[in-house]
Formats: structure tokens, sequence, C-alpha cells
């Protein structure tokens, strides 16, 4: 119920299913190359595809285009595994179902090491895909929370530029924050 | 290794707020601040502390400004804003809300009940006074020990009792209510009302110290009440009730109201209806001493006053000194009364 309240659009998905399925596939047949900033060529799904919602603009001021969408700030590796988590949203489109979801999502992050995620935030970021960025957030702020700051430091690869009394007078003066952190 | 870069300098700034705005304990937000200069002046800059402590405790809205041991009021409150100042606010500002938050959470859950302020009527003072409530179970040395009302015939007049809480910010969970079963007469009437109500606030002025015995009094000119809870049914039974808040709430002024509402027994002697009350408890976990709080004015807004930093704030005291403690107190002062 909440979630044809939702997506009213759905109802119209679900009592026509014959026409609607059939479009969905012929538009699914169409493939579209996305080109990442090491010259991986990517040929996507369009549905695919539009979940991102910078190449979706791309073909919104360019309808026509043919060629190979630059992604210039997207390396390989975490592309790859953007597309896998946006071929599984699509099936949810077409059938929403929010534990399901929830459980799909839960998984992929589950299999990610720590640099896949925060690897995969600044594509997410940079392609604008929303469900994907909160799903990321999440993820990485579970696997940070009640960790020492050591680990943190290393979860992100950050250098600590604090001197060393710096330091020392900061978890002085927080020595509360810093008791029972959860072994690195 | 790859080398990877900081997120905060190439994500966007509602990025990086939102990864560490999933944060939702205290420490983590601060250890997390510790990480390196970068990361703990984004934390400090976006208020963070703050905004997960106002988050999760929306009361703390009326704080009008913080202050602590090396930074009085004028200085927090210095004109012209310079950088700097602006920047001494919002370290003051994380540091006390992070450990504010934190407290609330954690600090030792303990009895909250300083001393008895007043009631809106004592049918036979001192004997029946409200500072019978402090102590427990219903008789003390031998004699009867509790509060009552004066009679009424209509059972709709509602009665209060007005208490001072142990700390000036106290987070209160639950209390309970002992009405008083009068075993001295005959068929044992419990003097029960019908339903209970719980308000929070502070005084419209700052209140002596001590208090002084407490009088009858309506509370409502005195106090301004900025909780209001909904209305609890109570039993007609000589046992401690439990009313437990539907979640914890801030009493930020010290200052609770119990109100009795609907009264159910009649007292054969005169076919009057009274309210009477053997003891009260309020549980919750009282802020002090590491923060204080200064009232401004009738506004609700206050200062808050951060006073320590100490991590042993909160481990539970050794023994229950505190809570016999007052009780205690409120034996030596029912003394003094008997001896009046």
């Amino acid at each position: 119920m909440s979630s044809s309240a939702e997506n009213p659009t759905l109802t119209t998905e679900i009592t026509k299913p014959s026409t609607e399925i059939a479009t969905e596939t012929a538009q699914s047949a169409k493939k579209i190359n996305l080109k990442t900033s090491d010259d991986q060529i990517f040929e996507v799904e369009e549905s695919v595809a539009m979940e991102f919602a910078t190449v979706k603009s791309f073909f919104e001021d360019a309808p026509s285009s043919t060629d190979t969408v630059p992604l210039p700030n997207v390396p390989a590796k975490p592309f790859s595994q953007v597309i896998e988590f946006c071929k599984e949203q699509i099936k949810f489109k077409a059938n929403p179902d929010e534990t399901e979801k929830k459980k799909s999502n839960s998984e992929f992050v589950k299999e990610k090491t720590n640099e896949d995620l925060v690897e995969m935030i600044p594509v997410a970021n940079y392609l604008e895909i929303k469900d994907l960025l909160d799903v990321l957030n999440q993820a990485v702020a579970d696997r940070i929370q009640n960790r020492s700051v050591e680990y943190v430091r290393s979860f992100f690869g950050i250098d600590n530029d604090f001197t060393s009394e710096e330091e020392a007078l900061l978890r002085e003066e927080h020595a509360w924050a810093f008791e029972d952190v959860d072994e690195d | 290794m790859e080398i990877r870069m900081d997120f905060l300098n190439w994500l966007d700034h509602e990025t990086s707020m939102k990864i560490l705005g999933c944060l939702q304990d205290p420490p983590d937000l601060v250890r997390v601040s510790s990480v390196s200069c970068s990361w703990r002046h984004f934390v400090i800059a976006n208020g963070l502390c703050k905004q997960l402590c106002l988050r999760m405790f929306p009361h703390f809205r009326r704080v009008y400004c913080v202050i602590e041991p090396t930074c009085g009021i004028e200085k927090a409150l210095e004109v012209g804003h310079s950088k700097f100042v602006e920047w001494e606010t919002l370290k003051r500002e994380h540091k006390a809300y992070a450990f504010l938050a934190q407290g609330c959470l954690l600090f030792p859950f303990k009895e909250c009940i300083l001393d008895a302020i007043s009631a809106s009527s004592t049918d036979d003072y001192p004997v029946e006074s409200i500072r019978n409530t402090l102590l427990q179970g219903d008789r003390s040395e031998g004699r009867p020990s509790y509060w009552s009302s004066k009679g009424q015939h209509d059972i709709a007049v509602p009665e209060t009792l007005v208490y001072k809480l142990a700390a000036d910010i106290c987070v209160i969970t639950e209390i309970n209510i002992q009405p008083f079963q009068a075993y001295f007469q005959r068929d044992s009437p419990i003097y029960s009302a019908i339903s209970v109500r719980f308000c929070m606030g502070h005084p419209k002025c700052p209140m002596g110290d001590p208090l002084g015995e407490p009088l009858d009094d309506t509370a409502d000119d005195k106090f301004i009440w900025t909780y209001s809870s909904l209305e609890f049914p109570m039993a007609q039974e000589n046992s401690l009730q439990n009313f437990k808040l539907p979640e914890p709430v801030v009493c930020i002024g010290g200052i609770l109201q119990i109100e009795l509402l609907g009264r159910v027994q009649r007292q054969e002697a005169d076919g009057l209806f009274y309210i009477c009350v053997a003891h009260v408890q309020v549980k919750g976990r009282p802020m002090s001493p590491a923060f204080g709080a200064e009232m401004l004015g009738p506004s609700g807004k206050f200062v808050l006053k951060g006073l320590s930093w100490d991590p042993t704030s909160f481990l539970p005291e050794d023994d229950d000194d505190t809570y016999h403690g007052e009780h205690v107190h409120g034996g030596v002062d029912l003394e003094q009364i008997a001896n009046m």
C-alpha cells in the first residue's frame, strides 16, 4: 500500500503489465558506451545508465547522441561495482519491496572491502546516484563506529598532521570518548 | 597500497556532512574530530556535536550560550564577533555538547529528588507535610508517614506536589508514586487519585538555598513549565506505582510537579474526598556536577555551564549513599518537625 502511494505511476505499470514490460525490454535492448577515467569502455544497458543522473542529463541535452560518454572522474574498478548496484536497484523499480531492497543493499555492502566503499563514494557522488550514496554513507559510518582514531585514519588513508603535543591535549580534553573502543 | 585521498577534500560539503551525520554516538564524532586537523576543523566548524545533541535531545534548543570555568558569560557573549571569538565559541560548544549528549545517555541512574517545595494544600501541617513523601514506605519510626490534601466535596478538585530536583539539568525517565493507605482508619481506605500528570520546568526567579519549610502554595505563579506529560491512570492500590515517561525528558531548571487529578476516596468521618501520598521517587540521570544551568528570566532560555569533563562522571557511585542520604536528610527534617 505505502509503496504505491509513494509512486502513483506504479499502479498503471502493474495493471497493464504486458505493454509496460514490452517497452521495457525494447528499451533495455539499447546499450550506451561509457568511458572511464582510465580509458576503459563499459557497454551498459540504457535503463542502467539512466540511473546515473549525470549521464541522463547528458542525453537530455543531446537526445540523439550516439557517442561514447566520457566519465572523467570515474575509474573503472569502483565503476563496475556501481553498475552492479544499479542493476540490482532496477529490479526493485519494477517490483518494489522495501524489505528485499534493504536486504539486497546490505548484502551488496557486506561483500565490499573498506577500500571498495571509500572508492565508490566519489563515483556515486559524481554520477549523482542518491540511493547508492545513502547506502554508502551509512555503510562507512557503520564501519568506523566505535573504532579507534588510528583505525579511522587507516580506513580513509589519512595522515595524522597533529603534533604529538596537540594530539595528547585532544585526548586529555576528551578522555571520556577514547575509552572502550572496539579493537582494531 | 594505493594512496587514497581524504574525502573531506574531494567530496562536496553536503556529502561529507551526510557521512559524518550518519554517526549516531557522541564519542564517535569526538574521535573523528581527532583524526586530522582538517577533520577536526570540519566537525567543529559545522557544529556536528551540537547538531547530534539537539537531534537526540531537542530540549537543548533553549541553550542561549555555553560557558565553562575558563570562559565566563561576559567572554561568551563578547560583541564584535571576530573570527577568533567565533572559533573559540565553536570549540567550546563542540566539547560541551558532545559530553552533554553522552551524559544524558550514560550518566548514572539515580534518585533525583533533592527536596520538597510545596503542596497545593496540606490538611494537617506539619504532621501530613509533603516532606514525608521523601521517606520510603508509609511509616517512619512507628508513625504513619504521608502527605494529605485538604478534603473536598468535589472529586474533580486537583492537587499538586512540587519538588526540587538534585541538579539544574536532569534526564527523567520514570516516576514512582505510592498512594497512602490509611491503615489506622476503618476498612483501611486508600486515598489515591484517578490519574497523574507530570510537569517539569524552572522557577521564575532564582530560589533561596536552603529551601526552608514546604508551604501550601499554588505553584503556577512561581514556576514556568516547559514540559507536560500525558495523563497516566493511577490504581487504588497501596504499592509504589511506576509511571514510565514515553521517552526520557530533560528537565532544565530542576523543578518537577506532580498533578494528582481526580479523587476516589471519601473519608467516612467528614464525608470529604482526600488524596494522600506515602512516597514519591523520581528516577533519572542528574547532569551535575558536570553541568549546570542558569535560567535567563521567564523566556526559558538558559546558559549551559560546562563545569567538568571528568570521565569518571560515567561511573556509578560505589554505593547508594546519595540515595540513602536523601532519606536521612528527610528523616532529620521530620524530627525537627516533630519537635516543633
